[in-house]
């Protein structure tokens, strides 16, 4: 191994630190401008959030558009999550949060007053990072959302009275589990306790009960990020099914992961600003900003 | 350098060291038995055994295990026995020879010296601080054998030449209690077997870190067998004692059972203990069904009170109200309420509650009375078991939209009800046994002639309250409150029993009871659990 020279070293140091994210370079509006022909699904403007007294998102505008899958990268603590978790207001749950800006969802603001929670994450729901089924059986754990809705009785009462809708719980059961193809694997035990399942299984049983009070917006929190790669390319073959139907808005670590299934990339940096979005193609193979670029070829992050 | 790690390795392969070890714990076990024999006087301490009385025979088991360990310590010094000493036996097990050998030490000046006032401490000091060295500054081997086998070679002896026999006794000037030898020795022979064997326990794994684990294993498992033993002591002597008197007149099939509408009579099983009443002039066997019942109303009426609003708290404080100084007060007063003493409680029942509520002793107030003793460790239990249900599933439920009660009802408490009934398991236990408060609020004659009859006491009327039951508002008597009366105050109304007899009997259905109390509760903990688990 030969010595590093004393120039050479201060190449490094230098490059280290541009490789940091810390370059002078400003985030210009027009990177983040992406134009599609319909009108957006979900449409974010100006949102800022504040935990506390730290700022995790910074004036981030983006509009997501229907029927495609949509990703959000960047490093550790972007706020990447913080952005997804606003779309269906479970940000609201975390009493230090607060949200300013406007989303808006086919053209009505969730964020105004008298908007209802339950309807909203109805129409948007969530897939989180751990699988996290119910300690109940598998057909359970699918209809859990439509019972709590009052959707499917299956209550007591109705079952004396024979007016329960246990047929339509099958069929939706099925359905669901269809859709998230773990239908196969688990036909024959559907009463069996939904925590027996592999994590890669239970991860498409959370998508199946997402999926079960039929929403328009699939929001997915690394949902892979805690599986096998077998496991992990179900789900991402899952995910591209599912955007033939339904909006998704995927964030992940992974970038080959963002490349294989998004249509359209958004960038997020340290400091939760919002750097570039546009078709992934694009981001991938010829990003605007230096330090996407650099952060998409390793150089950081 | 390689022969000294092939030794180690291979130490735990020696024979002879494993054969004297395990001589020594056999003996020791033996010992240690017949000693509890003695104690038990399940053989009388004059008995002989091949010419030898008992004791002496106990003071030559000691003799032997002192020796065996002497043995193995020289041997492991001079490499006869294959061992893996550390260099020191270490301070905690010092710290427990030299307390001994101070013990002994102080012992000794007392007995054998005149004026022994003055000399005892600082014979014992010397002794112990000979002991502590002796312990530490050789190695393991010689350390943690050769202190211990001194005293029990010492004892031993001593009590097998009869210095000490069943006719000797110890009545020391500072205190007026006196120990006869026939106690003292069978005492001071199980703690010495329990020594010995431990420090040949360590021996057998060739001392060492193995040797010290063997050690500890072998510790924790006769805390363990002694736990076991004290709950067994105590459970069989309760039932030896008031077996008799349940089983009085009992018999599989000896009753006649009329069949209704039918007029057959078949054989029946009978139980007058349990099923009879207590007075009344027709009773030959007196029962304890009145205070059985009164007991069980006590528990149904008391859970039923403090299980629903216990939950109900804890979901508040866990699930709505903000962490912060509210729930921290909350929280204390919780745990200083758990810890109040029941008379306390008894006695506000009597204050506040008996004026307002039956205007006398009744069973509604004693079912409040222990319903708010219950109450902060089903809220304490319940809280706890909330706390650790995961917040993914409560994100989860609300990421499907669903509300925070219903996600709390169908969720959250399901969770959390294994936990919640281990609570209430430990409170039962408590309130069903509780004497005091119910002294205060709820006895009525110790020996009732009638059975509270709850269920058949409510009347429906138009007027307010609309429901009204005269056997909720009169006093009754309970398992735990007809034991305190028959055992201090109570003259029992039959010749059949004596006090004690019927106390005895009452005690062990008070424990059949609770018992059946707590099978229940672990019955239901285990079907909620495997509901929750793939079990």
């Amino acid at each position: 191994m030969s010595e590093i020279e004393p120039t050479q070293r201060t190449d490094l140091a230098e490059q280290r630190l541009t490789t940091t994210g810390e370059t002078d370079e400003t985030t210009q509006a027009a990177w983040t401008e992406f134009q599609f022909e319909d009108d957006a699904k979900l449409a974010v403007e100006a949102l800022d959030v504040y935990y506390g007294n730290e700022q995790a998102l910074q004036s981030v505008s983006l509009d997501v558009p229907d029927e495609s899958v949509t990703a959000l990268i960047g490093p550790s603590g972007c706020g990447k999550s913080t952005f997804l978790r606003c779309l269906n207001r479970m940000n609201d749950r975390i009493k230090s949060a607060r949200i300013e800006g406007s989303v808006a969802l086919d053209g009505q603001e969730i964020y105004s007053d008298g908007v209802n929670l339950v309807e909203l994450r109805k129409r948007v729901g969530m897939v989180f990072q751990e699988p996290n089924p119910f300690p109940k059986s598998i057909e359970d754990n699918i209809s859990y959302g439509p019972r709590k809705h009052g959707d499917l009785d299956t209550g007591l009462l109705a079952r004396l009275f024979g007016t329960d809708d246990a047929e339509e719980a099958q069929a939706l059961v099925e359905r669901a589990l269809r859709r998230a193809a773990l239908w196969e694997e688990v036909k024959d035990r559907l009463g069996d306790n939904a925590l027996g399942l592999s994590g890669g299984q239970q991860q498409r049983l959370c998508i199946a009960r997402c999926l079960a009070v039929d929403p328009d917006v699939i929001l997915m929190d690394e949902p892979a990020s805690a599986l096998d790669p077998i496991a992990t390319a179900k789900i991402e073959d899952l995910i591209e099914e599912l955007a033939e139907d339904y909006s998704v808005v995927v964030v992940t670590h992974n970038m080959q992961q963002a490349s294989r299934i998004s249509d359209q990339t958004a960038v997020f940096l340290t400091g939760g600003e919002l750097v570039e979005y546009g078709e992934t193609e694009q981001i991938f193979e010829n990003p605007q900003s230096q330090r996407v670029e650099d952060y998409i070829t390793g150089k950081f992050g | 350098m390689s022969s000294v790690t092939e030794n180690r390795l291979a130490a735990a392969d020696s024979t002879t060291g494993d054969l004297v070890s395990l001589g020594v714990i056999g003996v020791a076990t033996l010992t240690f038995l017949a000693s509890w024999l003695l104690l038990l006087q399940w053989v009388d301490e004059t008995a002989t055994v091949a010419g030898l009385s008992v004791l002496k025979l106990l003071g030559v088991g000691l003799a032997v295990i002192g020796g065996g360990l002497v043995v193995i310590g020289v041997g492991s010094r001079f490499d006869y026995i294959d061992t893996t000493p550390s260099s020191s036996a270490g301070a905690p097990v010092g710290v427990v020879f030299g307390v001994l050998w101070a013990i002994l030490g102080g012992l000794a000046a007392t007995l054998l010296l005149e004026n022994a006032v003055v000399l005892w401490l600082p014979v014992a000091v010397v002794f112990g601080v000979v002991g502590f060295l002796a312990s530490v500054l050789p190695g393991e081997d010689v350390g943690s054998t050769l202190p211990v086998a001194a005293i029990l070679i010492l004892l031993g002896v001593v009590v097998a030449i009869g210095g000490v026999n069943a006719g000797w006794t110890w009545s020391p000037d500072w205190s007026s209690a006196s120990f006869p030898g026939s106690e003292l020795v069978p005492i001071l022979v199980v703690f010495g077997t329990l020594l010995g064997a431990w420090s040949a326990g360590k021996a057998k794994e060739g001392f060492g870190a193995e040797g010290r684990q063997a050690g500890a294993y072998y510790l924790i498992g006769s805390v363990v067998f002694a736990m076991l033993g004290v709950l067994g002591l105590l459970i069989g002597f309760i039932v030896t004692n008031g077996l008799q008197t349940t089983l009085t007149g009992a018999s599989l099939l000896g009753g006649r059972q009329t069949i209704p509408f039918v007029g057959l009579q078949v054989a029946w099983p009978e139980f007058p203990f349990l099923l009879n009443q207590t007075g009344g002039l027709y009773v030959e066997i007196p029962g304890v069904l009145p205070a059985l019942v009164g007991t069980l109303w006590l528990v149904v009426g008391a859970v039923s009170f403090a299980v629903p609003l216990g939950i109900g708290a804890a979901v508040f404080l866990t699930e709505y109200a903000e962490r912060g100084r509210f729930t921290q007060v909350v929280e204390v007063a919780t745990n200083g309420l758990w810890s109040t003493p029941s008379i306390v409680f008894g006695l506000f029942g009597l204050a506040f509650l008996v004026p307002r509520i039956s205007g006398g002793n009744s069973i509604v107030v004693g079912q409040l009375v222990l319903g708010f003793m219950l109450l902060p460790l089903v809220l304490i239990t319940s809280r706890e078991a909330i706390l650790a249900v995961p917040d993914a599933r409560r994100d989860a439920s609300a990421a499907l939209g669903v509300t925070k009660w219903q996600t709390i009802r169908s969720v959250v408490l399901p969770a959390a009800m294994p936990g919640t009934i281990t609570g209430v398991i430990l409170g039962v236990g408590r309130i069903a046994g509780e004497t005091a408060p119910l002294l205060l609020v709820f006895g009525g004659s110790p020996y009732p002639s009638t059975t509270p009859n709850v269920l058949g006491g409510f009347r429906f009327s138009a007027q307010p309250p609309f429901v009204t039951n005269e056997a909720l508002l009169s006093p009754a008597s309970a398992l735990p409150y007809q034991l305190y009366s028959t055992i201090t105050a109570g003259v029992f109304p039959k010749e059949i029993f004596t006090n004690t007899e019927f106390g005895w009997g009452t005690a062990l259905v008070l424990l059949l009871v609770v018992v059946g109390l707590y099978a229940i509760g672990v019955g239901s903990r285990l079907y909620f659990r495997r509901k929750l688990h793939n079990e």
